[in-house]
């Protein structure tokens, strides 16, 4: 892309050469510091042991391509796969592999190689390369398999024994599972060479401890809190927000439920003050979720009103059922969380129930974080169907109703109640350049270099 | 029981109860005085306490200040003035402000309680608060129940209220009561504090709930041991005070000082207990009663020994005059008893002594008179029994005289009848003389075995015959004899002779006629014989002398049958007695030893006098 993107840098600069000063021009070299949250202790795409995470999709994404990427309309273009066709009934697919593309250690990427990984990556597919390509057969019509293989957990990796090689633009240079990663820009990256010779990035490290880095000068890029993002700007820092990407909802543990349980999680859903918790507790750091995909991705997430209702909770007050407490567990390293299920029970003591937080597995309700897995909203919502253990979507069709209603279908399950959608927040240094993000946060670190001073 | 156990057992006894009572009192007066000097110590340490306690209610009141003092509260209250309360950009204030004046608990509210930030919950913005906040700021600090998302808890608050412009902001500040709280405490040594805190709503007679029984470590051991206190503060509302058994162990109780406290509308919220270790107070007492036990067994062993030494210094010189008459009773007339004291024992024993010496003096006397009176009676029997042969003697001789000069042809006649008469009453002189030898020269009994019964029967068959002879007065011969007599060891000879001298002195005390019984019968010790006549009975005087040699009531009697019966009686160690009234007739006892141990060889009992007789 930056083969691409670098003549209208240059143009621009000729052009407002006189007015902009020389830190506008790219320059290569340097090493970006970056810091993050996340702690993987494996950088294997295909490990499905790891939480799926914005974080990891980043890290990923440096490392190892994948086939297809997504531009921010949810549209499939050529990486690593140079074209590709389906046979009626999307069932089997062709995938070309991109020419001349090597692994970090040199060698060729081949299509048995490509086969290999997204066997690693997807059992039930069957793979196999077919000359210059590789042809994949699914056992259901997957329409959207391009946009399926976007997602980082489909990046392609050479595993030799415990050797894992990818070929994306960084090389990994130093590993330190948890702690550290030290990436060095590749020379021969089939799609150009990154400006910032290396990026340096610490895993593990609380949000508070990134603000101070960062502040300090010792990083140049860091996560912030969604709750927190509009707080840093206006302390003066430079922030950048994604669109409402994290879905933040509650998860019923047991599936089986009665009549009268029906009737209890359509109370606790009706007496959720979302507007509160999204404007008060998150600081306009995530959106009242209506539905399970934000709006913005599919258009008709305002149909699923969630709106606190206080005539209809009331009404449903007024015949209480005596049932023992729920117990809500979150994850108690997350201040967020931990706001938002302190403010759902007094929310819920309202309507006459009674909720406990807890930090116990097994608890009834769950709050949970859970990031879109892809900009394709089908893709992204039978991840998201699959995180929340519910059952999986089905679409009639590939029409914006055939969406609407597998989402209507999941909802309707009372399994889950969504609260927000929240936006993943970075925070830069000044000497950041060209900072580019995708629709869903995502980090576009190949595109970035580094000046001095402010932007 | 001797006297002198006696005299020991009252000393003793005396000196136990007197001791007893020594230390009963001395241990109640010191236990007194030292339950008077704990409850000053707990008194004190309690006051100490809640000196801490109300200096922890002042910092709260002044960090409390201190928060409302601040521009953010100041700010806070101006924006309320302007428009609604903006809670987003408030959410972290509370907390921020709660963590700088170290308060667990702080939220910013406006006038109608809309809480504005909360640090104890930040989410809880847009609620309102749980108690009223019109009417004027308490200036102290009270207790008030917190409403968390763990739960209820209680913390020591204050409010204070911030007026700009029409509108106010109340900071609500305070500390939570928790263990931290409690361990943050600065307690007098010895002393420990404990809070229940009364979260629940507990119905009426209900139980203590004591999971909200809290103390600084967090594992209070044996909690349902408060619980009745706890209780009876929360019945009454009054401070309470007692000692609790926290194991057998004495040393562990406590005193335990129960404190009711109070919230805003007078409700108890909670009960501060407060323990102080009697651990020093019941190691002194135990001390102490140690000791006082150590000095009264010390006294009493000191004391029986004193007792002995007195009680064997008193009762020796009364043991001395009770040795001197037991002496002087078997006969020691010459028994003195030392004087060693000039008391009124000392004075004791010189009246004893002289009273022996005038005994002794009198006896001889007595001995002496009785000699001369036996000598006096001998000559008088003597005399009387020579008497009766001299006279016919004296007669026949002057007889013979009188013969030869007047009728010398009648000499001859007259010779021959006197020589015969002479020769008889010679004949009587030497059957008188061989009498009192025989008394004189009485034998020494042969032990053998011999059954009473076979004596009395040979007595009563030589009877027979003097009874049926046709001369005699009829009289009725009776045996009631034992029905199985145990053998005695005796001299069947002698005894047949003491017998059958009781039964002729009954014959001839039964000139007219009557009966005469001999009954055997088996003692404790022996046996008895009685020989009872229904003759003329004896007179107290005769009673008196019956047994007396030469003492008789009869005319012809010489006086010694009964003295030889006596004699042989005697002679077996065994005693005769006499029972009579005049006119009603006499019976004799005979009591005699069995006297097995006399017999010459010990196997078969042998009867053997029966061949002899």
């Amino acid at each position: 892309m930056r083969r691409s993107g670098l003549p209208l840098v240059v143009v621009t600069s000729l052009l407002f050469g006189d007015v902009t000063s020389a830190a506008t021009r790219p320059r290569y070299g340097g090493t970006l510091k970056v810091a993050m949250r996340a702690a993987p202790t494996s950088l294997d795409p295909a490990d499905s042991s790891q939480p799926e995470s914005l974080a990891r999709r980043n890290l990923s994404g440096l490392i190892f391509d994948t086939l297809v990427v997504l531009d921010d309309q949810d549209r499939p273009h050529p990486a690593l796969a140079s074209s590709w066709q389906s046979e009626p009934g999307s069932q089997r697919w062709q995938f070309y592999i991109r020419p001349g593309v090597t692994f970090h250690d040199g060698t060729a990427l081949s299509s048995g190689a490509v086969a290999a990984s997204l066997r690693a990556a997807n059992s039930k597919w069957k793979i196999f390369s077919a000359g210059p390509g590789i042809v994949i057969e699914c056992d259901v019509p997957t329409p959207n398999l391009p946009g399926e293989l976007a997602m980082a957990r489909y990046g392609i990796a050479k595993r030799d024994g415990g050797k894992l090689t990818g070929s994306g633009a960084f090389s990994v240079a130093h590993w330190d599972p948890g702690k550290k990663l030290t990436l060095t820009a590749r020379d021969d990256y089939w799609d150009g060479r990154a400006f910032v010779d290396s990026i340096e990035i610490e895993l593990g490290k609380s949000l508070h401890e990134q603000m101070i880095s960062l502040d300090l000068g010792r990083v140049d890029l860091i996560e912030v809190a969604s709750d927190q993002a509009q707080r840093a700007t206006t302390e003066g820092r430079r922030v950048d927000t994604s669109s409402p990407t994290e879905l933040m909802a509650l998860v019923f543990t047991n599936d089986q439920h009665s009549s009268g349980d029906l009737q209890q999680r359509e109370t606790l859903a009706l007496s959720i003050d979302r507007r509160s918790l999204s404007v008060v507790l998150l600081q306009g750091g995530a959106d009242p979720a209506d539905g399970l995909l934000p709006n913005w991705m599919t258009g008709y997430a305002f149909l699923f009103s969630t709106d606190m209702d206080v005539s209809r909770m009331q009404s449903q007050h007024r015949n209480p059922r005596q049932m023992s407490p729920w117990t809500l567990s979150y994850d108690a390293t997350d201040p967020v969380a931990r706001l938002v299920a302190e403010r759902i029970t007094l929310n819920a003591r309202d309507a006459g129930l009674t909720l406990q937080p807890t930090n116990s597995v097994n608890a009834d309700l769950r709050l949970v974080r859970i990031p879109l897995a892809s900009l394709d909203a089908r893709i992204a919502l039978t991840n998201l169907a699959t995180s929340l253990n519910l059952a999986q979507p089905t679409f009639n069709g590939d029409s914006a109703n055939d969406l609407y209603v597998a989402e209507r279908t999941l909802l309707q399950s009372r399994q889950v109640i969504p609260l927000l959608h929240l936006r993943f927040a970075s925070a830069l240094e000044g000497g950041v350049r060209n900072w580019n993000t995708d629709r869903e946060g995502g980090w576009r670190l190949q595109d970035v270099w580094l000046g001095t001073g402010k932007p | 029981m001797s006297f002198r156990s006696r005299l020991l057992a009252g000393f003793a006894l005396t000196v136990f109860v007197s001791v007893a009572a020594v230390t009963l009192i001395v241990s109640a007066v010191t236990r007194r005085a030292f339950e008077r000097a704990n409850d000053e110590r707990t008194t004190a340490l309690v006051a100490q306490f809640q000196h801490a306690f109300n200096r922890r209610g002042e910092e709260v009141v002044q960090r409390v200040e201190a928060v409302a003092a601040t521009d953010i509260s100041t700010r806070l209250a101006l924006n309320l003035n302007r428009n609604a309360p903006n809670y987003a950009a408030y959410l972290s204030e509370a907390k921020s402000l709660a963590d700088s004046q170290k308060l667990d608990f702080l939220e910013l509210a406006d006038s109608d309680g809309t809480i504005i930030s909360s640090a104890q919950w930040p989410a809880k913005f847009g609620y309102h608060e749980l108690f009223s906040l019109t009417g004027p700021v308490p200036k102290d600090v009270f207790l008030r129940q917190e409403d968390l998302p763990t739960g209820p808890a209680l913390g020591l608050s204050a409010i204070r209220k911030v007026d700009v412009g029409d509108k106010s902001l109340y900071v609500i500040g305070g500390r939570r009561m928790d263990k931290n709280f409690m361990a943050s405490l600065e307690l007098p040594n010895g002393m420990r504090a404990m809070l229940y805190q009364k979260l629940s709503e507990e119905k009426a007679g209900a139980a203590v709930s004591l999971q909200y029984l809290i103390d600084p470590s967090g594992t209070l051991q044996q909690p349902d041991r408060v619980a009745p206190l706890i209780e009876h503060v929360l019945k009454t509302r009054q401070e309470t005070t007692a000692i609790v058994h926290w194991s057998s162990d004495a040393s562990d109780d406590e005193s335990v000082h129960a404190i009711p406290l109070g919230g805003q509308d007078n409700q108890i919220l909670a009960v501060l207990i407060l323990g102080s270790s009697r651990r020093s107070v019941v190691e002194l007492q135990q001390h102490i009663r140690s000791a006082a036990l150590l000095a009264a067994s010390v006294g009493i062993a000191l004391a029986i020994l004193f007792s002995r030494w007195t009680a064997a210094r008193v009762t020796r010189p009364v043991e001395q005059l009770a040795d001197a008459a037991r002496e002087i009773a078997a006969g020691n007339w010459n028994t003195k008893v030392p004087v060693t004291s000039s008391d009124e024992l000392g004075a004791l024993a010189k009246s004893f002594n002289r009273m022996t010496g005038e005994l002794l003096e009198r006896k001889e006397q007595l001995v002496k008179t009785e000699r001369v009176a036996a000598w006096r009676e001998l000559a008088r029997r003597l005399a009387h029994e020579l008497k009766n042969p001299m006279f016919p003697l004296q007669l026949t001789v002057e007889n013979l005289i009188r013969a030869r000069e007047q009728s010398p042809e009648q000499f001859e006649e007259v010779f021959q009848e006197s020589s015969s008469t002479l020769l008889a009453e010679i004949s009587n002189l030497k059957t008188i003389v061989s009498r009192f030898s025989e008394f004189s020269s009485m034998p020494q009994p042969q032990f053998q075995s011999v059954q009473i019964n076979d004596i009395v029967r040979n007595v009563v068959r030589l009877l027979q015959a003097q009874l049926q002879s046709g001369s005699r007065i009829p009289i009725e011969c009776k045996l009631e004899l034992s029905g199985s007599p145990q053998p005695i060891a005796a001299d069947p000879d002698l005894l047949y002779r003491a017998v059958s001298n009781l039964v002729f002195n009954a014959l001839d005390a039964m000139p007219q006629g009557g009966r005469l019984t001999l009954r055997t019968r088996d003692g404790p010790n022996g046996v008895l014989v009685e020989i009872s006549d229904t003759g003329i009975g004896l007179s107290a005087e005769d009673r008196g002398r019956l047994f007396t040699p030469y003492y008789t009531s009869k005319a012809d009697g010489t006086g010694l049958g009964l003295a030889i019966v006596q004699s042989i009686v005697s002679d077996h160690g065994g005693r005769i007695s006499v029972r009579s009234q005049p006119g009603q007739g006499t019976t004799f006892v005979i009591e005699l030893p069995r006297n097995l141990d006399k017999l010459p060889v010990t196997g078969l009992i042998q009867t053997e006098y029966e061949a002899k007789m």
